[in-house]
């Protein structure tokens, strides 16, 4: 079953194009990921597609729902976690994950369950009592993956999720994602400048530079259709080719 | 519970676990103005208590005497005699002495009684260090209440002696008798009473809106920015919650923190007001027959709900295009305060004493409205009143669905304004 379906999708910012017209499907199940450099339209895609954005042109569906005429249908299946995001700061993050329970669930006990799921996502333990202002920029980013993914959303769109974090806790958060996909089958979109970090979480990925895709496959194909080692080689040679590599 | 429950309650923990927040709305006027007012009336106290007076008398007849006499037996003065033999000198002692006040009777003061001429006392009050000056100036108004006691009776007594049957006629030939006229009523208050009772609340009512209208649009324009300053906007705008709750909590939430500072506020100014309470007529509106029926209450509280309504729906407004607090705050003092002045100016006239061109002016900004619906209300005319809440009604209509409605398009991110700051790329 297609999840995600974004055909011809174009985005103006005023003078600026950061869509150029992109096309892409995700199947149910899957973790794909969108990688590409800083200002490529990777952020511009994903807020698109969780219904922040309207697209300039083209369009774009979340099992079958316009993101623009069904936004309100979209919102309910959808859980974005933003680029760069805070939770507020006078709550605890148990409180925190609390209020987005309650948005999401029907039941006062489905709530109970879905806080519980997100207590033990954000591997906060008692830190959860204290206020969000006292965290770290990792404890948050934690507490933000957790009540992204705490909801079991059909479909979760994280916007760089590891970007800005140590080593310890971008493993953390990864861990946590794969873990979380393969156990609830939830399917991922996921946006990453870090070819590494796509090459550990992805099923299929998309290349995207300057508003356009330049080649789709998982890693594996990718490799091999380039001949590389790892995807950055990937990367740099397709944008060499100028974007037709695969055609 | 329901989204915009969950939404509401979200919203007032976090303006109510605000420390500075509660400080600034709770606590100052709670504290401060008590404090403020008991400092002053502690002043007033201290100044009305006892009046020490420091007399020298030159004079060489029993006149002077008599006075000191007078001055003695008047309730709340003190008198301590200074002997000197010159002004300058008694003046040296009076300081030494810390008074406030030096009352000198010349020389010629009962010859000049004596010869029917006018006599001279002279009044020298004594500031030793830069205060209000209320005590001296208390002290020289009893001295100069008393001086005319004495000058009144001892003008009856020459006046009967120059063969006056009627003294009191004579020196006062014409009195007075002042009523007021209150809704075509005769009340029998002065007018100068009438006019103090109505001054205070002429002045109350619009400072009480004034800060209301501020305060919760700045807490409004401040709950808005803060989801962007602290990037939460776009987590909570992917919520599966309409966005009309999401801007109907937010202004519920200020709503409610708005009630409470207003509470506060009332609180802390009547204790302040009250503090000056000393001496006064003890007249009330009712007392005037200036009483709001339970009908206008009703609509005195419309009124003024809907002029909150707007005023948030508008501080919201502004708050959409700001990018972080500080921006809102200042974008909407810049543009909030020049509404609301005219409802400050209403503390010293009427719209009814201006110019069509301003009258007009002034009836167009909501924010003018509660205090001149209060006024209406008190002289019973209830039909500017209606017209004022429907009008009220349409522009908070306005405003919230104008504020809806940008909220609910990607103006909401993407419009970056920042004031008094450089914009970075
Ligand atoms: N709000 C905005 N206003 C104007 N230009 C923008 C805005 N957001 C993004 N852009 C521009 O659009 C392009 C794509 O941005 P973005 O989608 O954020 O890229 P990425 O997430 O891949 O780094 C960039 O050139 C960026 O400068
Ligand atoms: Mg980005």
């Amino acid at each position: 079953m297609v999840v995600v379906k974004v055909e011809s999708l174009e985005k103006d910012y005023g003078t600026v194009k950061a869509l150029r017209g992109i096309s892409f499907s995700i199947n149910e199940g899957e973790i794909f990921g969108l990688i590409g450099p800083n200002g490529a339209g990777k952020s511009t895609t994903l807020k698109i597609l969780a219904t922040l954005l309207t697209p300039t042109g083209g369009r774009a569906e979340v099992f079958g729902h316009d993101v623009v005429k069904d936004a309100p249908k979209v919102r309910e299946l959808i859980s974005y976690l933003p680029e760069e995001a805070g939770a507020y700061k006078n709550l605890t993050g148990m409180e925190y994950l609390e209020f987005m329970a309650r948005l999401y669930s029907k039941s006062p006990e489905e709530a109970l369950k879905m806080v519980d799921i997100g207590a033990k996502l954000s591997g906060l333990g008692e830190r959860l009592h204290d206020k969000v202002s006292t965290y770290s920029k990792g404890m948050t980013r934690k507490l933000l993956l957790a009540r992204a993914l705490m909801v079991k959303p059909k479909l979760a769109i994280l916007d760089e999720p590891a970007s800005g974090l140590d080593i310890v806790n971008a493993y953390a958060i990864r861990k946590t994602i794969r873990e979380f996909a393969r156990n609830e089958g939830v399917t991922f979109l996921i946006s990453s400048h870090n070819m590494l970090e796509v090459e550990f979480l992805c099923h299929r990925v998309a290349l995207i530079d300057s508003g356009r895709i330049i080649d789709t496959g998982s890693p594996k194909e990718l490799k091999e259709r380039y001949g590389a080692e790892n995807l950055e080689e990937v990367f740099m040679q397709a944008v060499g080719k100028g974007g037709d590599a695969s055609g | 519970m329901g989204d915009f429950w969950i939404m509401a309650k979200k919203e007032l923990k976090n303006l109510f676990r605000d420390k500075k927040l509660i400080f600034g709305l709770v606590v100052v006027p709670l504290i401060l103005f008590p404090v403020m007012g008991r400092a002053i009336s502690v002043g007033m106290e201290q100044a009305q208590g006892e009046t020490r007076v420091a007399i020298v008398n030159f004079d060489s007849g029993q006149y002077g005497e008599v006075l000191i006499k007078t001055l003695r037996m008047s309730p709340n003065v003190t008198v301590d005699v200074v002997n000197a033999s010159s002004l300058e000198e008694a003046l040296q002692r009076a300081v030494a002495e810390k008074q406030n006040v030096l009352v000198v009777i010349p020389q010629d003061f009962s010859s000049r009684l004596e010869k029917n001429e006018k006599a001279t006392v002279g009044i020298y009050g004594i500031f030793t260090t830069v205060g209000a000056g209320i005590k001296e100036s208390i002290s020289e108004g009893r001295i100069n209440a008393v001086i005319e006691v004495l000058s009144q009776s001892i003008a009856r007594i020459k006046v009967e002696r120059l063969g006056a049957e009627n003294p009191d006629a004579v020196l006062q030939p014409i009195a007075t008798e002042s009523r007021s006229v209150i809704k075509g009523r005769i009340v029998d208050v002065s007018p100068s009473v009438v006019s103090g009772v109505m001054a205070s609340q002429s002045f109350s009512i619009p400072l009480i809106v004034f800060l209301m209208v501020m305060i919760t649009a700045q807490m409004a324009a401040g709950a808005m920015a803060s989801e962007k300053e602290n990037k939460t906007l776009e987590t909570l705008l992917t919520l599966p919650v309409p966005r009309t709750k999401i801007v109907g909590a937010k202004i519920f939430g200020t709503a409610v923190m708005g009630l409470v500072a207003a509470i506060a506020y009332m609180i802390g100014m009547n204790s302040y007001m009250g503090s000056f309470n000393f001496g006064s007529s003890g007249v009330t509106l009712a007392d005037l027959g200036l009483k709001v029926t339970p009908y206008g209450m009703v609509l005195f509280v419309a009124a003024v709900f809907l002029t909150i309504v707007f005023s948030l729906s508008l501080a919201m407004l502004l708050a959409i295009f700001a990018e972080d607090v500080q921006s809102a705050t200042t974008v909407v003092s810049a543009v909030i305060m020049p509404l609301a002045f005219p409802a400050f100016l209403l503390m010293y006239t009427d719209v009814s004493n201006m110019p069509a061109v301003f009258k007009y002016l002034m009836l167009a900004t909501p924010f003018t409205h509660p205090i001149i619906d209060f006024r209406n209300l008190l002289m019973g005319n209830y039909l500017p009143v209606l017209l004022s809440v429907i009008y009220l009604g349409i522009t908070a209509a306005g405003a919230l669905y104008t504020t809806a409605w940008l909220f609910s398009t990607e103006k909401v991110l993407t419009a970056k304004i920042s004031w008094g700051k450089r914009k970075r790329g």
